[in-house]
């Protein structure tokens, strides 16, 4: 619901549909008649935000209570800011129109580093204090969650508690409780004392840290009712854990306009570079009945015209066939669409193949990550060359006729070498199209090559690694495009500045919130968009901290060196990661969790069970 | 072209697009149509070929930010159906802004439309802005700057509109200054309000923004109410 002043703005910004509110399925509640108010904040714009299903999840969780009522807030366009700053209008929950400032709960879902200075931008629009420390009273509360907070020291001046893990119980713990502080008119502290003793609740400010004089972290020491470690929470029993029955439909078109049945979550991969791999875990699938039943229930609640299914690898849903026998039995004659993303080269079976040909014919992305074999043993990639050109040939034979490879640059123990793969299976990919009697004729086939460069994460066992330097980077594009020999060939990477950013914030300490800060007063946000990218900005907000980038990104750290994020328990073990590490750099794999259990440790938060074992 | 056969019969959906919604494009309209349809489980013919999508169409795009009391899509169904129980059944389907009015049979073509009625609401009563206003509209020319194709670009050209308007009357309400006017509409000749508006805007100073548009009703050439 949009109030009076905010109405005039709207003709004069594009795509005012984000601002308006009232889309189908969204929930309007009485305020009166609510104990609690949550803002779900989505730190980015509003058709990337309303295309995650996290906060799907959230937003349809809370408003099923009926104390509670959930809104959804979205960083508004540079536009739309300009003219709310001018005209006095705060950010406001798109359901009530009510500003910021007058929730109990306001969540921010972290999802990538680059939109911490959205988190700022939208407090301050929304007229909350930016800065913990300013905010007094016991409401409003500032959460995050997501998996960036899995190190959320870069932004423990701005975030009073940071949630670990899964949502689904803790909000509704955390919702209660400050219920109760609410009646009883407790303080602040008095709230976040209680809140510490609740199972995966972390309060930033109930930690001291010390640091050594190479400026490495020296100790963690926790205060009042905080414990030592926080342990993420995660949902045990994924057939029962609170799943929508709706989606709100936006009027606009969004990134993911369809309905998303969620398959596991985990996954059985170990891939050494990719963080998401490792804080996911332990495995939980859930049945194929019941992913059948929540996707027709959304899909007849919407209208939508896809049903896609999510998690970090859906093939290797250990039911994916039966799954989509079923839901191909209602989706193809109320024609509506199946459609598969994220499929690995290595279980590409021709049945599957077959079944998407029905569907679709766009093109078809695959991700080697690396260019040679060695460097695919040392991240753990377990795809072999074979594969790939096994898959890259049914797919010509199958009628697509362009293929997207995804790469990795800048990789741990990397060389010129591994580049040179990089082009020379690209090459390989588009000969074996010649090679193909089924081939589509007529048509001339397109290998796009994207690369993306590598960034360490925490919780991964390349958490030690430094990251390559932007120079080295430059170097390495260069000579990829050099030893690229066909026009069919098509090369792009990505903005390796926006990289080394990342890679700051991903293993930063709580000394970057000042650098946060000020670039944000120097007027970053919206980081990840190249058009508002500003890396001076953020240089000039280093120097004047007295810190630099290359202490955080390209600096070798040792085995015992005591991290930011080692206050945060992920279930993974540190000796597990040290043993990864060490493989790495012998080009040496891991089989995947299906094969062999690897005894990561991360079963441990789900009474030992993990989905990958027990299969 | 499709066999006619394939479908029962042609309808055409009367909607009330208010509020909020007048904010929500005409590509974005048609998404929502074809999955409110979808979820009233109204079975409508789908386009043959490749990729199969509901056939809808509507007559005439209306530009972001005009509410209308009179557009139409017209749906080819698949079975003989109660249409007041259809237009329930779609209304209910669609958000709160987007109201059914009626289905009926197509009268005319969407092609015989020609004039439309507009209430243009200005957020300011002075007496100087009427004035000013009926200046305008009784000149004997009315030139307004129009992007126009040369080409393949878009151009911008001066063009007189006079004979685009077919009458008009300005009054005052609840200290609005309200213009009620019948311009030229269809698909060759259409005369988008917002050129009327900001040629008053351009000599008056008011903010063109401020101004709300509600289409009202569209016509034949011979000014029979268009269905
Ligand atoms: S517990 Fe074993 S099977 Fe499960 S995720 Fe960890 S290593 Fe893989």
């Amino acid at each position: 619901m949009v109030k009076k002043e905010v109405e005039p703005l709207l003709n004069k910004v594009q795509k005012p549909a984000r601002y308006t509110g009232g889309e189908l399925n969204s929930v309007v509640k009485d305020k009166n008649s609510v104990k609690l108010r949550y803002a779900f904040c989505f730190p980015d714009s509003y058709e990337i935000g309303m295309s995650h299903l996290g906060l799907k999840i959230l937003y349809s969780l809370v408003n099923a209570r009926d104390d509670a009522w959930c809104e959804r807030v979205f960083a508004p366009w540079n536009d739309m800011e300009k003219l709310m700053r001018e005209n006095g209008v705060k950010l406001y929950g798109l359901e009530s129109g009510d500003p910021l400032c007058d929730f109990d709960l306001i969540g921010f879902t972290m999802q990538y580093e680059l939109s911490y200075t959205n988190v700022l931008n939208m407090l301050d629009l929304g007229s909350v204090p930016v800065l913990k420390k300013d905010r007094k009273s016991l409401t409003p509360i500032v959460v995050a969650g997501g998996p960036c907070v899995c190190n959320a020291e870069p932004i423990t001046d701005f975030i009073d508690i940071v949630l670990p893990g899964e949502g689904e119980e803790v909000t509704n713990e955390l919702i209660d409780l400050l219920i109760e502080h609410k009646e009883k008119g407790s303080s602040r502290l008095d709230f976040l004392r209680q809140a510490a003793k609740i199972d995966g609740v972390y309060i930033p400010e109930f930690y001291d840290v010390q640091y050594n004089g190479d400026g490495t972290v020296k100790e963690y020491k926790n205060l009042e009712t905080a414990p030592k470690t926080v342990k993420k929470r995660i949902v045990s029993d994924l057939n029962n854990a609170h799943y929508p029955e709706k989606f709100v439909v936006p009027f606009i078109e969004t990134v993911q306009d369809r309905t998303i049945g969620e398959v596991f979550r985990g996954c059985i991969r170990g891939c050494r570079f990719c963080q998401a791999g490792f804080i996911y875990r332990p495995i939980r699938e859930k049945s194929a009945d019941t992913i059948d039943r929540q996707c027709h229930l959304i899909s007849d609640a919407t209208g939508y015209e896809e049903v896609s299914l999510c998690s970090l690898s859906t093939s290797d849903y250990s039911q994916i066939e039966t799954l989509i026998q079923k839901l191909f039995k209602w989706a193809l004659p109320e024609k509506i669409n199946v459609a598969l993303p994220s499929l690995r080269v290595d279980n590409f079976s021709d049945e599957l193949l077959n079944e998407l040909k029905k569907i679709r014919r766009s093109g078809l992305t695959f991700a080697p990550e690396a260019g040679t074999q060695r460097l695919r043993d040392a991240i753990n990639k377990n795809v072999t060359e074979e594969d790939v050109i096994r898959t890259a040939s049914m797919a010509w034979s199958g009628g697509w006729s362009s293929i997207k490879l995804y790469f990795m640059m800048g990789l741990p123990t990397e060389t010129m070498d591994d580049i040179k793969g990089i082009a020379d299976l690209s090459q390989k990919v588009l000969d074996i199209y010649y090679q193909n009697p089924e081939r589509q004729k007529g048509k001339t086939p397109s290998v796009s090559v994207s690369c993306a460069s590598f960034v360490p994460k925490p919780f991964t066992p390349f958490q030690w690694e430094p990251q390559d330097t932007p120079e080295s980077l430059t170097e390495k594009q260069k000579h990829l495009l050099s030893s690229v020999h066909s026009r069919k060939i098509s090369v792009s990477y990505h903005e390796s500045k926006t990289s080394v950013l990342e890679g700051v914030l991903a293993r930063g300490d709580r000394r970057l919130g000042k650098v946060i800060y000020k670039a944000w007063q120097k007027g970053s946000k919206f980081d990840s968009w190249d058009e508002f990218f500003n890396f001076e900005n953020w240089l000039e907000a280093f120097d004047e901290c007295g810190l630099t980038p290359e202490f955080y990104a390209n600096r070798i750290r040792n085995y015992d060196e005591i991290f930011p994020w080692d206050v945060m328990d992920y279930g993974i073990r540190k000796d597990f990661l040290i043993e990864e590490n060490k493989k790495a750099h012998k080009s040496e794999t891991t089989p995947n969790c299906r094969v062999k259990c690897s005894a990561c440790g991360a079963n441990k938060l789900n009474g030992g069970k993990c989905d990958a074992r027990t299969k | 072209m499709p066999e006619p056969n394939k479908w029962r019969s042609e309808v055409r959906v009367f909607y009330e697009k208010t509020g909020m919604a007048k904010y929500i494009s005409h590509l974005d309209t048609v998404h929502l149509f074809t999955r409110a349809i979808k979820r009233a489980k109204i079975p409508i013919w789908f386009t043959e070929g490749y990729n199969p999508h509901a056939f809808l169409t509507f007559a005439m795009p209306l530009s972001l930010g005009v509410e209308s009391y009179c557009e139409t899509v017209d749906i080819r169904l698949m079975q003989d159906e109660d249409l007041e129980e259809l237009a329930v059944r779609l209304d209910n389907a669609l958000p709160p802004d987007i109201h059914i009015s009626k289905i009926s049979a197509p009268r005319f073509s969407p092609q015989e439309i020609a004039w439309a009625d507009y209430k243009i609401i200005f957020n300011c009563a002075e007496k100087n802005l009427s004035l000013y206003m009926n200046d305008i509209l009784s000149g004997s020319e009315i030139t307004v700057v129009k992007k126009v194709k040369q080409g393949r670009k878009k151009v911008e050209k001066e063009v007189d509109i006079k004979d685009k308007i077919l009458r008009y009357i300005i009054a005052s309400e609840n200290g609005n200054t309200v213009l009620n006017i019948t311009l030229s509409s269809g698909a060759q000749n259409n005369i988008n309000p917002s050129l009327v508006i900001n040629k008053i805007a351009e000599g008056s100073g008011i903010d063109a923004d401020r101004a709300s548009i509600i289409k009202l009703k569209s016509y034949t050439a011979e000014m029979l109410e268009w269905e």
